[in-house]
Order: structure tokens, then C-alpha cells, then sequence
């Protein structure tokens, strides 16, 4: 910060003309202050509000995650907090549960994200293009409309489907030869990934297609002139000029399926073989309720630095490709 | 200056209200004579009216119950966490099974001292459920003694015996499957809570504790024994898979697919409300008995704890004493929450004679009554049962898939459970 004054502020070009000798240094510094006084207001209530909620927990859960409860004996008089430095890291890193349920929430990811997210674009370019201008208002509460039911009811309602004993589909496929089982340990993960692609494209449709409409008609027509129309014209200029918001809706579903929780604790009731270490979230909780608090931090920090490097990795690789 | 003068002030005003809350917290016998004494509880089942009459003829202790989502839920949880922080209330709703566990998160304070005069009201077995090595540090409320629940009409109809033993019940799921080839005997025991009344039952200990140290033992023969015999009924297909407590096992259970159920006693109004269609053709039958050895399961039930902070242990244990043997909070449990009582006093409550129409017109909680005292003495839960259970559930719920065996959840249990003792700083002994 060596610039005075934020960078879309231009200073006036000369302040010391009417004969009181200030030095410039000490102006700018006045107005700086000035301004941030101004700004205050507008800043306070978001930065107090990221400071108690974001930077305090994380402060507090670090802190948390390098020291671990010693006991002796019976142990039943409670138990003494000593420093443990990185002993629960290292824990966590031999935890084949805890690394076994990061691996699962990869697997989903892997092939959840791009499905869901190469089906929101295609709906989204839909919806934008001519052909569903009159039904375009159904359509887009239509899309939008699994993402307005809480995630839990969704997941409740679609166990009642994947029960093996209760689904009304298992027994129609059964009933002409098909004997199938969405709760078993190879299908689950499939299913959750049915879930969350049913509840999220619809949201992710609507970013995208609100990227979609902010491109210039002329743009477009500019396109047109040139002989570029449908579905040529959606791929090589809709889609490049919307990349921001795939990006985002990208980032946003990284985080969102590394912290997977109310779908597979949802789905448990009616399968019982998914472990209660299914996801990372999943296993911290357990060790919360088991009493192992510093445990429970150091995975809660390990899967936030993740999700935090992840995302930085995929800005960066996208930012390379936008300078190219 | 005038942000030092506030400080000044506010420094006084702590120290004052300091001296003040320790005057109302100094000793036992002085806080009676200053006004009301205020204890909070919290819990889940249904204590609200017993602890609003408590306070109608008590005027000089106030109980102020808030209820929580239930332990298993978020409710334990909660408590421990508020334990931690130093804002627990003075008692909580504590299940058995985790007791050991608030203890070793040092959440609950010593009450033995008060409980003694009244060791008469309950049998020794509860006791030891409430602590460990003698101690108390809870006040027993309700138990959860093992019976068989079964289809009467069924079984008569098909002409097969009501099993005595584990023995005759196996050779009875084999008479079931060939009267009605759809139909089973039993629901498989795959909640480790259930099943851990069948362990219960026939003396395979989880834990225990040898001098300074803790023992797990849920690989030991005895347990090998209890397992086999259920993997054993699940390999010939005498037995039904349904997720525990589900909506499809109550479903079977009110169609008649499933002809018995060997369960705890709170799972008679569970029975009752979630299979209506099969209403008074239920019976109520004592727990089949492993050879002659004359002992029942229990599982479930609970106590109310007084937690380390609690300022007034002594008032606190005397409302939890008065909760659990008053004639009027034990008739008003039983009717409102259909708590099964603990105390003597309690068991003696005339609401436990009533007829049950759904069972048709037996009186059943009086076969619970004459059962409780039968349940086996000698069960230790450990100070780890969340890692223990959430082991045994996550093997158990692999039966049915036939991703494992009973053995396998056991040793993987066992395992989970030595693992969490050790990092958390328990001594286990080999």
C-alpha cells in the first residue's frame, strides 16, 4: 500500500497552491483518513461481522487442533489440556477412515461437478436462447425450484425411493426382472450424487443464465452478421464471455461437495452399511461427540485448508487461461 | 478519561456482582436460608409436568427444565459443550450407556454422600449404572429391562410353542419361515444399543475395570458366543433385515411378516403406535433365556446427573431423588413419557397393573416389573460408548450386505474402542 488514497481515487493535481505550506504527504494523509471515515459505515458491518463469525472460529479451532486431553488411570476426574503441536494432524494423516472419506467426497466431486455443471450450462444457454422465449418464466422456476426445498427434506424424500423395501422404483424394476439396490456400498455414492445434482443444477442454471443475459444484444448480433448463429454461436461466444460465472458456480460446488453432510447422514436411516465416517464432515462430528474436540478441530482445519487450496488453484488456472 | 471511568465501573460492578454470586453459591446448608434456590435441567424425555408439580409444593427449590433434542440426537453434545464452556445447568438427562462418558469428560460431580440414605430404593444393578467403583453421580430414573413381544394369534395358529431359550427361539424362527415361507421371527439386531442388550444378557462384558485401569473385552468368547448366534439365524435366512426402527421394519411388524420382536420395554408404546393394524393380537413374553441361566438384558434408560458446576448439589439430588420415587412424579412419568420406573417405589406404582388393550388386555408392565429384577448385575459401560457404538453400528449395518459378520463388527468395535482409549490418555489393560 504505497499509493495514496484507494487506486480509483484521482488526486487533484496540485494541492499547494493558495500559499499554506503543507507538505503533500500530510494532505494525502488527511484524506485518506477522511475517506475512511466515510467508508467506515459501509465496511464496519462486514468486516465486524467476518472478524466474529469467520476469523475468531478459525483462530479458535487452529488453536484447538494443537493440543490434545491427557488422562491417567480411570481417567473419570476429566482430563488435562496439553500442548500436542501437530500430534492430531499426524493422527489424521494415518486415520485411513478420515483419508478414506476425503478420497469418497473426491470420487463424488470428480463426477458429480461436471455432469451438473455441464448440464446447468446447457440448460442455462437454453433458456437464453430464442427458441423458449415464451415458456422462459415456467421453465426457470421450474429449473430453480429443487434448490428451494431444504436440502434434508430432498434427501428424506429420495431415500423413500432408494429404500430397498419402500421404493416404489426397485419394485417396478423388480417386477420385471430387474433387481436393483440404490443403497448398496457401490451404488451410494451414485446416489448422492443423483441427490445433489437434482437439488443444485437448477441453481447453478440460474447464475449461469444470469451471466448469459448481462452479454451485450450487440455482441450477438455483431456475431450474427458474421454468420455465427445457434448452437455455434452459444459455444464460441456465449460460453467463453460467461466463464466468470461457470467459474464460480465451479468453486462454489468444490466446496460444496468436499463439505458433504445432510444427504448421506439423511440417507443412513435406510442404509445402515454407510459409515459413520462417510464424509469429512461426517467423521469430524463423530470425534465432536466422541469428546475429541482437538481431533475434531485438526480434521475441521485440515478439510478447510483444502477446500481453501483448491479453490485458489482453480482461479489460478483459470486466470492463466484468461491471460493466454 | 471517560473510557477509564467506564472501566472503573465496569470493574466494580463485576467485583460486586462477584461477591454477591458468591455469597448466594458458599456452602450447602447456608444457601437454603437465602431465598428460592434456582436449578436448571435439561433433558428430553418427558419431565415437564413432574418437575412443574415438584415446584408447586416446593416453593424454596425452583427447578427450571428446558428441553433439549434427545442425547443420541445433538442433546449429549450440548452438554458437554456447555460443560466445557462452564455454562452447564445443574442437572442433566444422562443415559447409562454415556455416563462413563460425561464422567471422563469430568462433567459430573460426586453425589454419593447425598444418595446414601436412600440406597434401599434402587436394586443394586442400577447403581451401577450411575458410577463407577461404588460411587455415585446420578440419580437412576427409568430402565429398559428385555422381553419378548410376539404375535399371539400367529404362533397359535401355526402351533408353535413360545420359546423359553435362545435354543427353542431358533428352532421356532425355522417353524416360522416354513408356515409362512414370507414371514421371519425376528427383525435382525443391527442397532448396537439393541444388541448390546442381548450381550447384556448373557454376561459378555464390554468393559470394565481392573484396579487403575480399563478392560475391553467385546472379542471374548462370551460375546463370540452371542454372535454367532445371530449370524447364525441371519446365514439360514430365519431372520428379516430391515434397517433399525425404520419405517419399513414397522410396516412388516404391523403386516405380521415379522412374528416377534426381543426388545426393551420402551419399544411397547413404539410397537403399539407404529403398528396399529396388528392392535390386540400382541403378547408380551419373558426374555428367552440362554440355557437355565435364569438372567434378562436391559437396554436403555436413564438418570438424571448433576453436572460439576452445579452449585447446589445436595437440593439438586433431593428434586432428583423426589422426581424418581414420589408417588404422584412417577404416576405422571409413566402416564405422560410411559417411563418405566427404576425405584422400588416407582415399580410398586399401581399405573404399572393397568390391562394394555393392544396387548390384548395383558397387563404387561407387570412381566417388566417381575423382570427387572432379574437383569443381569453385572454390566460396566465404558467412557468411549460413542466411538464404541459408532463402530459397532458402522459393522453391524454390514451384515445385511454381507459386507461383514457379527464377528467382524465386534473386533472392529473392539478395536475402535482400545484406539480411543489410548489417544484419549485412559490406561487399558491387556
Amino acid at each position: 500500500m504505497t499509493s495514496r488514497g484507494p487506486p480509483w481515487y484521482a488526486a487533484p493535481a496540485n494541492p499547494s497552491t493558495d500559499g499554506v505550506t503543507v507538505s503533500s504527504v500530510t494532505i494525502g494523509r488527511r484524506r485518506r483518513l477522511r475517506e475512511l471515515r466515510r467508508a467506515a459505515p459501509f465496511v464496519l458491518p462486514f468486516v465486524l461481522l467476518f472478524i466474529v463469525v469467520y476469523l475468531i472460529p478459525t483462530g479458535y479451532s487452529i488453536a484447538q487442533s494443537l493440543f490434545k486431553e491427557q488422562r491417567s488411570g480411570l481417567g473419570l476426574g476429566g482430563a488435562q489440556t496439553v500442548f500436542a503441536g501437530f500430534g492430531n494432524y499426524l493422527r489424521a494423516f494415518q486415520d485411513s477412515a478420515f483419508i478414506g472419506s476425503l478420497g469418497r467426497v473426491a470420487f463424488i466431486g470428480v463426477i458429480q461437478v461436471p455432469v451438473m455443471l455441464g448440464l446447468a450450462l446447457f440448460f442455462a444457454l437454453l433458456l437464453d436462447s430464442r427458441v423458449t422465449t415464451p415458456g422462459r418464466r415456467f421453465f426457470r422456476i421450474a429449473y430453480f425450484l429443487p434448490y428451494g426445498l431444504p436440502g434434508v427434506i430432498a434427501a428424506l424424500v429420495w431415500s423413500f425411493l432408494y429404500a430397498p423395501t419402500l421404493s416404489p422404483v426397485t419394485r417396478l424394476l423388480s417386477s420385471v426382472g430387474v433387481h436393483v439396490s440404490f443403497v448398496s456400498d457401490a451404488a451410494l455414492p451414485f446416489s448422492i450424487m443423483n441427490i445433489l445434482t437434482w437439488a443444485w443444477t437448477g441453481y447453478n442454471t440460474i447464475l449461469i443464465f444470469a451471466a448469459l443475459q448481462a452479454i451485450p444484444e450487440e455482441t450477438m448480433e455483431a456475431a450474427a452478421l458474421d454468420g455465427c448463429s445457434g448452437w455455434k454461436a452459444a459455444l464460441l461466444i456465449k460460453v467463453p464471455l460467461v466463464r466468470p460465472a461457470l467459474l464460480l458456480t465451479l468453486v462454489f460446488s468444490i466446496i460444496g461437495t468436499f463439505q458433504l453432510y445432510n444427504e448421506p447422514v439423511t440417507m443412513k436411516a435406510v442404509a445402515p452399511n454407510l459409515e459413520s465416517t462417510y464424509t469429512p464432515m461426517m467423521a469430524a462430528l463423530r470425534a465432536l461427540s466422541a469428546n475429541d474436540f482437538n481431533y475434531a478441530a485438526a480434521q475441521s482445519v485440515v478439510l478447510g485448508a483444502l477446500i481453501c487450496v483448491l479453490s485458489v488453484l482453480v482461479f489460478r488456472f483459470s486466470a492463466k487461461r484468461v491471460d493466454e | 478519561m471517560e473510557r477509564r471511568k467506564a472501566r472503573l465501573a465496569a470493574a466494580a460492578i463485576a467485583v460486586a456482582a462477584s461477591i454477591v454470586l458468591a455469597g448466594c453459591g458458599g456452602g450447602n446448608s447456608a444457601s437454603t436460608s437465602s431465598g428460592p434456590v434456582d436449578i436448571s435441567f435439561w433433558g428430553w424425555a418427558k419431565y415437564d409436568q413432574a418437575v412443574a408439580l415438584w415446584n408447586q409444593s416446593h416453593p424454596d427449590i425452583h427447578v427450571k427444565w428446558e428441553g433439549l433434542p434427545s442425547g443420541g440426537s445433538s442433546g449429549y453434545d450440548k452438554m458437554l459443550t456447555a460443560a466445557k464452556a462452564g455454562t452447564a445447568p445443574c442437572l442433566a438427562q444422562v443415559g447409562y450407556e454415556t455416563l462413563p462418558t460425561f464422567l471422563a469428560a469430568g462433567a459430573l460431580r460426586d453425589i454419593t454422600q447425598y444418595v446414601k440414605p436412600q440406597h434401599d430404593e434402587f436394586p443394586d444393578w442400577v447403581w451401577k449404572n450411575v458410577g463407577v467403583d461404588g460411587k455415585a453421580y446420578a440419580v437412576p430414573v427409568d430402565t429398559g429391562p428385555m422381553a419378548m413381544y410376539y404375535r399371539a394369534d400367529l404362533f397359535k395358529n401355526a402351533g408353535i410353542p413360545v420359546p423359553k431359550t435362545w435354543q427353542d427361539f431358533a428352532t421356532a424362527a425355522a417353524k416360522v419361515k416354513a408356515a409362512n415361507p414370507a414371514d421371519r421371527i425376528m427383525n435382525l439386531p443391527t442397532d448396537p444399543y439393541l444388541y448390546s442388550g442381548f450381550a447384556w444378557q448373557a454376561g459378555a462384558a464390554w468393559f470394565g475395570t481392573k484396579g487403575d485401569s480399563w478392560t475391553v473385552s467385546m472379542d471374548s468368547a462370551a460375546n463370540t458366543e452371542v454372535a454367532s448366534y445371530w449370524q447364525g439365524l441371519f446365514s439360514q435366512d430365519l431372520v428379516t433385515t430391515y434397517p433399525a426402527s425404520d419405517a419399513s421394519f414397522y410396516s412388516a411388524l404391523s403386516k405380521g411378516q415379522i412374528w416377534a420382536e426381543v426388545g426393551a420395554v420402551w419399544e411397547a408404546s413404539l410397537i403399539r403406535d407404529n403398528a396399529g393394524d396388528s392392535s390386540g393380537k400382541w403378547a408380551v413374553a419373558p426374555m428367552p433365556r440362554w440355557g437355565t441361566t435364569d438372567a434378562v438384558g436391559n437396554s436403555g434408560g436413564s438418570s438424571t446427573a448433576v453436572m460439576k458446576d452445579c452449585k447446589y448439589p445436595k437440593e439438586a439430588t433431593e428434586f432428583a431423588m423426589w422426581m424418581s420415587t414420589n408417588t404422584d412424579s412417577v404416576s405422571n412419568l409413566i402416564a405422560t413419557g410411559g417411563l418405566f420406573p427404576a425405584s422400588k417405589s416407582g415399580l410398586a406404582n399401581s399405573a404399572l397393573d393397568k390391562p394394555q388393550d393392544y396387548y390384548g388386555g395383558q397387563p404387561i408392565y407387570q412381566l417388566f416389573r417381575d423382570e427387572s429384577a432379574k437383569v443381569n448385575p453385572n454390566w460396566q459401560w465404558g467412557p468411549v460408548m460413542n466411538d464404541t457404538a459408532a463402530a459397532l453400528g458402522d459393522g453391524l449395518g454390514k451384515v445385511h450386505t454381507k459386507g461383514g459378520t457379527f464377528q467382524d463388527a465386534l473386533s472392529g468395535a473392539q478395536k475402535a474402542s482400545v484406539s480411543a482409549l489410548q489417544t484419549q490418555g485412559f490406561t487399558v489393560a491387556k
